[in-house]
């Protein structure tokens, strides 16, 4: 199931990759870009949706394993698929760990290829909702006040009122007062569910 | 007494009265002569026989033609008897026929004087075996018997039948056969020994002899003359006969002193003188008939020669004894002193009684100092005992010994002698001690002393470095070996070891090429050397050297091999290991070439082939899809083919993968890179038994170039040369690498092979990617290799060579470019 308003970038030097390549990834029907090298890839507007990007990893200028470090600095989400003419186990295995979909040789049968461009779209799609509900959380939390972050933090820890108020060195009452309002501008009515959104916005627990 | 005898025999033989044996001129002038001389003295004999007959007697008292054929025989060899015998016939006539003898009975006379003589020279010669001389009893008493008496008086029977029959003469048989007898016996006791004495003797002893002995000699017979005369002619034969003694003492005189010739000499004055005085009535035996004058005659005639002749045989016979003795003991002093060995000889008593010249010059000592046991002063104290030893031992076993010892040189320097001892014998063959020669062997005692010594530090060097020494007996298939090497190949020190015991020890792979080599080596003459596998009793594997060398006896024919082993197992063993690393490294080296090679390779090859994938399965999916769209599809396949084309056309391409920007330029001796290709080689060479040769120009200019690239190709020619030479011999198995300066600025390297050779269908395609003649070969060798010449501007080619084998050339630029 490919998700909606996923895309493909191809980059590959060699005309004849590209040419047949593209025209594989149309005819399964994936919306499809190609690039001759990586600069122009990463000229284009980064894409919103789901994205996949199979990249030779011999290629003048910046190759493939340049353009996986660089897209990581970047954090950014697009799922690379390697491929390559001639490739060497230590290759793979960096591109693996570095959190590459695959690593195939040409010349690779269609099914691998678009299995590979499936999975990682899947991928990508997941870590792109994964990345929405994380921004949603944090710009809720942006609207505490640094006092009521505060609270909030020791509160989904499992503490009580008296225990923050004396944690803090206020009275209990002015923490009441405090969580009321996390409760109300978070929109939320259990303490879980508090938990759960500061878990999705991973900001680090206070010990 | 023998060589006496043996120079008479050899003057005999150039004396005139033989000098006719060379049949070959029967009627030279010199048998003329004899001819002449034997008729003269026919005629002469017969002349004085009739002088001195006594009238009217027929028989003459001295008949000298008869004893005259017998000197003649005596004196020639038997094969010229026939020639002596007709000779005398013509005188017989002529004497004869002017008596009034009926010319019948003149033939028969002859007839009768020639068988006695042919019947006492016959018999003389027969018993004496050779020509007669008065010099020995025995020789007289055979003439006295054979020629005085069996002659004579076997042919008067037939002489005195002659006359009978002939009715000649008065005289009765037995009266004509007495007469004749003795008449012929005085005859041959006076005149045979005159003649052959004075014949065989000749002029020699005159001429030789001192003043003294001439004066002697005259006074002797003036003396005889004038006694004789006055006895036997002026005395009566009334008077006192004591008186005929007179002569005796002279006549003894000339017997003594001047042997059978004066005894011969003497007997024939004192006989003519007393036969002519009776024949003119005078003297003791003139008697009243001539019958009893020739009788009384002739019997003091015979019973004075044949005495008188003894007694000359008697005293040449110890005269000529004590010469010959005096002679050889001369003789034999003569070659001792000149010998040039030491020389000394001992009595029945053990003790010396001579040394030669030689001993005595060595000692520095005189001889009455070395007599008796003086010589053993001379002797080393350590080696007295010993000598004395050895000599006593042999002596009462009457053995020749042997032995060795030290004397003192006359310098004072003890030198080692050898000598050794047989025992003599007198002519009687008694014992009569010892005689012995002695040699200096110092020289080759010390030479030998050194030789063991030489020997014995060879040997243990030899063991010292584990070296062995051995021999190979050829013709008797006998190895030698040393001791070390024996135990070491399991061997007891004294069994014979054969070739087939050693090549039983070495390792069987290695049995055909060691026979080979060794053959080689034999039918050639010339060293070889050889490494070699031995597999010791104890299933041990060794690595032996072995340098051999073919020694040829008399005839040129190989007789012996020697030579020296060595133990290089641990030197083989690194060699190997070397080898084995080296091997390896090469190989990673042409394996990381080959890598990188085949990754561009792969690489080009697998971009048309991913397009042509992903194309083709875009269309499969178009028409999966039912989604045809037709231009679409003819787009699909025409890149499809673009894909296909260009991936055939990386593989024609493929020597254009090195791309001459990729060629590292430095500057290289070509020179240098064949020297590393050679090591790098040559553990290969070893392994495969190829010999490696290079011709290199010394004055190459550096070029332009990759080392490690231009390695590779000559690493992969001298490899290709190898295997092309698998089946060659291994005595041919040769690859000559050369570099050569061309005129045109380039630079032209070759490596040639004893091989297969490129065979025609070959000969297009050698240098084609894939191409391969060898069975794991991937055919990238040659095509690389071009592939590399090319980028360094150069080109290459393969041929045959006339003479087998194959020959590689690749030219390089020297400024690195050129228009390839």
């Amino acid at each position: 199931m490919i998700p909606t308003n996923s895309l493909v970038f191809l980059i590959d030097d060699d005309p004849s990759v590209r040419k047949g390549v593209s025209r594989l990834l149309r005819a399964a029907a994936f919306k499809t870009e190609a690039f001759a090298s990586a600069s122009d890839f990463l000229a284009r507007d980064q894409h919103t949706g789901p994205a996949c990007v199979i990249v030779d990893v011999r290629m003048p200028g910046i190759n493939g394993m340049h353009l996986q470090d660089l897209l990581l600095q970047q954090r950014r989400e697009e799922q690379l698929v390697f491929i390559t003419g001639h490739g060497n186990i230590s290759m793979c295995a960096q591109a693996m760990k570095a959190g590459a979909v695959d690593f195939l040789q040409k010349p690779f049968r269609d099914t691998e290829l678009l299995g590979c461009v499936e999975r990682a779209l899947v991928r990508s799609a997941q870590q792109r909702q994964r990345g929405l509900e994380k921004t949603e959380a944090r710009r809720l939390l942006d609207l505490l006040t640094p006092r009521e972050f505060e609270v909030m933090q020791l509160v989904v820890t499992g503490m009580l009122n008296k225990q923050i108020a004396a944690r803090l060195g206020t009275a209990e009452k002015t923490i009441k007062v405090h969580r009321g309002r996390v409760m109300k501008k978070l929109a939320l009515e259990s303490v879980a569910e508090l938990v759960r959104l500061v878990q999705t916005a991973r900001i680090a627990a206070v010990t | 007494m023998k060589p006496n005898s043996v120079s008479f025999e050899s003057a005999h033989v150039n004396s005139p009265a033989s000098g006719c044996n060379d049949t070959s001129a029967i009627f030279d002038r010199h048998l003329l002569m004899i001819g002449l001389w034997v008729f003269a003295g026919y005629y002469l004999g017969c002349k004085i026989g009739f002088a001195l007959t006594f009238q009217p007697h027929p028989v003459s008292v001295l008949w000298p033609p008869n004893s005259i054929v017998v000197a003649a025989l005596l004196l020639m060899p038997v094969r010229l008897w026939w020639f002596v015998l007709l000779a005398a016939f013509p005188a017989h006539l002529a004497a004869q026929l002017q008596s009034d003898v009926p010319p019948l009975m003149i033939v028969c006379w002859f007839i009768s004087n020639v068988s006695e003589a042919l019947i006492g020279a016959g018999l003389t010669r027969y018993a004496i075996g050779g020509p007669l001389r008065f010099s020995s009893l025995r020789n007289v008493g055979i003439f006295c018997l054979c020629v005085v008496f069996i002659g004579p008086f076997t042919s008067s029977f037939l002489d005195a039948a002659f006359v009978a029959w002939n009715h000649w003469g008065r005289d009765g048989y037995w009266e004509l056969i007495r007469v004749r007898l003795s008449s012929n016996a005085v005859s041959a006791l006076i005149i045979v020994p005159l003649i052959v004495t004075w014949l065989t003797n000749g002029v020699q002893p005159l001429r030789a002899a001192s003043r003294s002995r001439y004066l002697e000699a005259c006074a002797l017979f003036l003396c005889l003359l004038v006694v004789s005369y006055v006895v036997l002619y002026e005395l009566r034969a009334e008077s006192d006969l004591a008186l005929l003694f007179l002569p005796l003492p002279l006549l003894l005189w000339a017997a003594v002193r001047f042997g059978a010739l004066g005894a011969s000499t003497a007997i024939s004055i004192v006989g003519f003188l007393a036969i002519w005085s009776a024949s003119h009535e005078h003297g003791p035996f003139s008697r009243e008939t001539a019958e009893q004058s020739a009788l009384s005659i002739e019997i003091f005639l015979i019973g004075l020669t044949i005495p008188l002749l003894f007694l000359a045989a008697l005293i040449e016979e110890r005269a000529t004894g004590k010469n010959e003795l005096r002679e050889s003991e001369s003789r034999f002093q003569i070659v001792a002193d000149a010998a040039p060995v030491l020389i000394w000889m001992s009595g029945v008593d053990q003790r010396c009684t001579f040394f030669n010249k030689p001993w005595l010059d060595f000692t520095g000592r005189s001889m009455e100092q070395e007599l008796g046991d003086g010589w053993l002063q001379g002797v080393h104290r350590d080696d007295v005992q010993n000598c004395l030893a050895i000599y006593r031992q042999a002596f009462v076993a009457r053995q020749p010994f042997v032995r060795q010892y030290r004397l003192r040189r006359n310098d004072g320097e003890y030198r080692w002698i050898s000598g050794q001892g047989v025992p003599r014998r007198d002519p009687q063959g008694r014992f009569a001690g010892y005689i012995g020669s002695c040699v200096d062997v110092t020289e080759l005692v010390k030479k030998d002393q050194a030789l063991r010594e030489s020997e014995e530090r060879m040997r243990v060097a030899a063991e010292a470095v584990n070296l062995g020494i051995w021999e190979w007996d050829i013709i008797k298939d006998e190895i030698w070996a040393t001791n070390a090497r024996r135990a070491l190949l399991g061997w007891p020190a004294s069994d014979k070891i054969a070739w087939n015991d050693f090549i039983s020890r070495v390792h069987p792979d290695d049995r055909d090429r060691v026979r080979h080599t060794v053959d080689n080596a034999i039918h050639s003459g010339k060293d070889f050397d050889s490494e070699y596998r031995l597999i010791l009793p104890d299933g041990i594997l060794r690595w032996m050297s072995t340098r051999g060398s073919v020694q040829f006896d008399e005839a040129r024919k190989p007789a012996r091999l020697l030579g020296i082993s060595m133990d290089i197992t641990s030197r083989k063993q690194a060699e190997l290991d070397a080898q084995r690393d080296r091997a390896e490294l090469s190989h990673l080296s042409r394996v990381a070439l080959m890598g990188e090679m085949s990754a561009s390779i792969a690489h080009e090859l697998n971009q048309p082939l991913a397009g042509i994938l992903s194309n083709a399965a875009a269309g499969q999916r178009f028409i999966d899809r039912g989604d045809v769209n037709l231009s679409e599809i003819r787009e699909i396949l025409n890149d499809i083919i673009a894909d296909g084309r260009r991936a055939g056309g990386v593989v024609r391409g493929i020597r254009g993968m090195v791309k001459k920007e990729q060629v590292e330029r430095r500057s290289v001796n070509l020179n240098e890179v064949v020297a590393d290709a050679l090591r790098m080689a040559s553990p290969d060479a070893v392994l495969r038994s190829c010999q490696l040769q290079t011709s290199l120009d010394a004055n190459l200019p550096a070029i332009q170039g990759d080392p490690v690239q231009l390695q590779q190709v000559l690493l992969n020619l001298v490899i290709n040369a190898f295997d092309a030479m698998r089946e060659t011999p291994t005595s041919s198995r040769k690859v000559l690498i050369t570099t050569e300066l061309n005129g045109d600025g380039t630079i032209r390297t070759s490596v040639r092979d004893h091989g297969v050779g490129i065979s025609e269908n070959m000969q297009d395609r050698l240098f084609d990617p894939f191409f391969s003649t060898k069975t794991e070969g991937l055919g990238m060798g040659l095509a690389i290799v071009r592939s590399i010449v090319e980028a360094h501007g150069g080109t290459i080619e393969g041929a045959n060579v006339n003479d087998g084998g194959a020959r590689f050339e690749f030219v390089l630029p020297i400024n690195g470019h050129s228009s390839a």
